[in-house]
């Protein structure tokens, strides 16, 4: 909201400077411009100003014609007031130092100052300003409010009703920005206090944030309670690599050990806010199954072995097997892990049994939209979506798959107005908002998209019969609504966006390639959007038993997950590697899993957890998490940022790379790579969308990597395939 | 050659002996340590201790302010909840874990200045020596006050 409301200026005095701000600029952002800094409280430079706190005051006059200035007979809240010709602003007098005083005075009437166990203690603005601009004493004798103490709002989210000072930010991040309005005041004065409508649990997906925008400890993070003061950690910048957004996030660690997570600003990504998932989802760093060493199968059980050992019984049973040996990995680990594990195995084992997929989705090469259509699978960019006329969400539910996303529609539709259209086969968080809900049938996306083409006249060949009264038939979804969206959808400039899981469904491989068609002829952007924190870069790194690193066709293709665990079962697949992955819990058929697992004759798992596919290990190999690590993760917007070490190691795991670099080695001696960077310079020369991308260039807000050049559209399938629903 | 002897020898001898005769009329000041105990200043500044409430409590709460204040960087505490159940201060909050370096530790008294209830005081037990390196992290059971009855 404090963005810059028009292009014109306009010129202000503020302590006697003159300078020229765009109109309409609060006042508390243009003394910002001189460096200088108005206390605050309860406003936020991302949500709408409410003037709720009286901290931000300052004298405000204005200059005559005759040169003279007239000054406001009462000082004025910077925050809620716009900059206009001629303006002139003192912060700095006597009688502003006294209203502060007199402000903060009345802050701490009700305030309890229990700084010494309160977890804001030492990061707290109350304190901070009470130090700089506030009285030193109290005159207050009389008995403070009570209230209940460390009362739950939810798992997460912990308020202290006495330390609260009524700002509204936590109400209105709710309302303006996660959009759930879970939160709202009750009662009015000195009672007033922020709580959940009917007392329930405070359910958002993105409730840790208000721990973090709370200028005080009334909301504090349930997890983090009294675990450590702010003088005791360590912070350093990472990213999340639970969801596949990328948000950038602050690292803090205690004597090693991580302790909390808080949102790092990147206007590219997240801006500042971090997803409930990301927050309270890094849980697995202080994990009591880490595993510590490589362990060895004997006769007896698992023997604890040196890494030369194992190294050694990994090499028997997989070098020069080809064929016979396959690799399944989840997707995510970092860039450098995934180029060298498919090096690994297609250099070092001449294996092509190479697949990131655990859950669904197995698209053939000829099946990717790249190959089939000539179109891209990820066009739009998270930042871009704050600024498009209309965005259409299928079959997802975004704020819990791509939850920084989510936030920019949101902030796209509040802001600017976008129309979103929300289809989807169950209530999302995204109705709230949308123009249109388009509720359809489980099954029936293909057919929802193909009418949704026809409502909105993109021409495409053989849609004539998904007119709205046939889509009506079937797929559930009213004709009238299907003619409103598909209304919208005839402007060009919309984003169409869905994710992997659409993937997952029976028609979901059809549907993906009517949108891309769609979105091609109407002029829109279309993106289907991968689930993982590096789902797009083991994509464009050849994690895929038929595609090579940079999207080039495998003449030899090998077996996909689903392949690979059924000759496992069958006792074709002489050795398997799981890479950080589970079959057991991830993949969709556990019968199959569990047979294959039990019948192949040599199983690597390689976790930084004790696991259940433990069990059935021939050899268990301890891998560091990506804090522990150097590495870059490709996020599903195809954004790569750096994740550069935090905590060490446990034991002796080892990051992937290293160990799959150290295993190619053995097998073939050359000069091996020194450190994730020098992998990084290997992509970067062999994979040409990761063309100029160099640990060098990756601080800042991150490198987005180039589209593969696809050469000109073609649709003409597409006719096939709808003739085919 | 024998002028030269009593004057650098005998003479400086005989001086001295003069000194000692002087002194012993005056008053003895070494005493026999550690039999005898000399009393020590008030604001003698050595061995930490956690003290306790009259109740019982211990008035250590864990805010990691003396940590925070400690020019050392000697002190780790480690902060849990109160329960009903086992309370152990006043409050929400006490220290679960409360650790001291000895060796590292300068006796500035920064830690008593900085705790806001009064809980870790610097008195006056100074015979810290020990053998092994490790036995001068003083842990909370070691430096808290036992129960008063
Ligand atoms: S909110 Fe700030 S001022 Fe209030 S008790 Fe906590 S640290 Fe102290
Ligand atoms: S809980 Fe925090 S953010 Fe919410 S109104 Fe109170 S002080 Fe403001
Ligand atoms: S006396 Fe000084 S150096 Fe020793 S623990 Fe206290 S603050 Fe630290
Ligand atoms: S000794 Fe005092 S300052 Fe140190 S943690 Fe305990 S209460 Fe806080
Ligand atoms: S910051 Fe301006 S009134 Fe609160």
């Amino acid at each position: 909201m404090a963005a810059v409301v028009s292009t014109d200026t306009v010129k202000v005095t503020i302590n006697g400077v003159e300078i020229e701000v765009p109109k309409g600029e609060l006042i508390v952002e243009s003394v910002k411009r001189l460096g200088l800094e108005i206390p605050i409280f309860c406003y936020h430079p991302r949500m709408k100003p409410v003037g709720m706190c009286r901290m931000c005051l300052v004298e405000v006059g204005f200059k005559q014609p005759d040169g003279s200035v007239r000054m406001m007979p009462k000082p004025q809240a910077g925050c809620t007031l716009p900059a206009s010709d001629n303006m002139v602003v003192l912060t700095d007098t006597e009688a502003i130092h006294r209203d502060r005083k007199g402000v903060l005075e009345f802050l701490l009437i009700n305030h309890p100052l229990d700084c010494p166990i309160c977890d804001r203690g030492g990061e707290c603005p109350l304190q901070n300003n009470t130090l700089s601009y506030g009285p030193s004493t109290s005159r207050f004798i009389e008995m403070k409010r009570h209230a209940h103490k460390a009362f739950p709002l939810s798992q997460y989210v912990t308020l202290d009703l006495e330390r609260c000072i009524q700002c509204g930010r936590c109400v209105r991040f709710t309302e303006e920005i996660s959009g759930d309005s879970q939160l709202a005041f009750r009662f009015r004065g000195a009672s007033m206090q922020p709580a959940t409508y009917q007392l329930t649990d405070f359910e958002s997906k993105f409730s840790g944030n208000v721990i973090e925008i709370c200028p005080v400890g009334a909301l504090t993070n349930a997890k983090y309670r009294f675990r450590a003061r702010p003088w005791d950690l360590e912070t350093k910048p990472g990213i999340c690599t639970v969801t596949p957004c990328g948000t950038n996030v602050w690292f803090d660690y205690r004597a090693g050990k991580f302790i909390r997570l808080n949102g790092r600003t990147n206007e590219e990504v997240n801006e500042e806010w971090t997803a409930d998932r990301t927050k309270f989802g890094h849980d697995f760093y202080n994990s009591p199954n880490r595993l510590k060493a490589p362990n060895l199968r004997t006769e007896t059980g698992f023997k604890g072995a040196g890494w030369s050992d194992v190294y050694a019984e990994i090499l028997a049973h997989f070098e020069g097997k080809g064929s016979e040996v396959g690799v399944i990995t989840e997707a995510n680990l970092s860039n450098e892990d995934l180029f060298m594990l498919q090096k690994l195995f297609r250099k070092g084992f001449a294996s092509q049994n190479i697949d990131h997929r655990l859950s669904g989705g197995w698209q053939s090469f000829e099946e990717r939209l790249e190959n089939k259509l000539g179109l891209n699978t990820v066009q739009t960019t998270i930042a871009e979506l704050e600024n498009v006329p209309a965005s259409l969400v299928f079959a997802t539910s975004l704020a819990d798959e791509q939850p920084m996303t989510f936030l920019r529609l949101r902030k796209g539709w509040f802001q600017n107005g976008t129309k979103v259209i929300s289809a989807t086969s169950h209530p999302t968080e995204v109705d709230q908002f949308a123009h249109v809900i388009l509720r359809y049938k489980p099954g029936t996306e293909a057919r929802l998209a193909a009418g949704l083409a026809h409502a909105s006249g993109a021409a495409l060949e053989g849609l004539e019969k998904f007119n709205p009264e046939a889509t009506e038939q079937a797929t559930g979804v009213p004709a009238n609504l299907i003619r409103e969206a598909g209304e919208i959808l005839r402007e060009a400039g919309a984003r169409i966006l869905t994710t992997h899981s659409l993937l997952t469904t029976s028609e979901g491989s059809v549907a993906c390639e009517i949108l891309a068609g769609l979105a091609h002829k109407a002029g829109h952007k279309f993106s289907c959007l991968g689930l993982k924190a590096n789902t797009a870069g083991a994509k464009e790194l050849g994690l895929l038993p038929d595609t090579l690193p940079g999207g080039i066709k495998n003449s030899n293709p090998g077996k996909d997950t689903r392949q690979m665990l059924e000759d496992a079962a069958r006792g074709k697949l002489k050795a398997l590697w799981l890479v950080n992955c589970d079959p057991l819990t991830d993949f969709p058929d556990r019968d199959l899993a569990e047979k294959a697992l039990e019948n192949v004759e040599f199983l690597v798992v390689q976790h930084h957890q004790a696991i259940e596919a433990c069990e059935y290990a021939s050899v268990v190999l301890p891998m560091t998490l990506p804090a522990e690590q150097d590495g870059t993760f490709t996020s599903s917007e195809r954004r790569v940022q750096r994740m550069a070490p935090v905590l060490s190691a446990p034991g002796e795991a080892k990051a992937s790379w290293r160990i799959f670099a150290e295993l190619l080695l053995r097998i073939q001696p050359s000069t091996p790579p020194f450190g994730p960077k020098d992998v990084m310079e290997e992509i970067s020369r062999e994979v040409p969308t990761f063309a100029g991308v160099n640990y060098g260039a990756l601080d800042g807000p991150g490198v987005l990597i180039a589209q593969p050049e696809l050469g000109e559209p073609n649709l003409n399938s597409l006719g096939g395939t709808l003739s085919k629903v | 050659m024998s002028f030269e002897v009593l004057r650098d020898v005998a003479k400086p001898i005989i001086a001295g002996f003069g000194i000692t005769a002087r002194r012993l009329a005056s008053e003895k000041v070494t005493i026999q340590y550690p039999e005898e105990r000399r009393e020590q200043f008030v604001r003698t500044r050595w061995r930490h201790v956690l003290t306790r409430y009259d109740s019982g409590l211990e008035r250590c709460i864990g805010c990691s302010l003396c940590a925070g204040a400690c020019p050392a960087r000697c002190i780790y505490v480690q902060a849990a909840e109160n329960t009903n159940e086992d309370r152990r201060s006043p409050g929400e909050r006490y220290a679960e874990r409360y650790e001291i370096n000895m060796l590292r530790c300068i006796f500035c008294g920064y830690c008593q200045e900085a705790c806001p209830t009064g809980a870790i005081v610097l008195r006056k037990d100074f015979e810290l020596a020990n053998y092994e390196r490790e036995d001068f992290i003083y842990t909370k059971e070691m430096l808290l006050e036992p129960i008063r009855r």
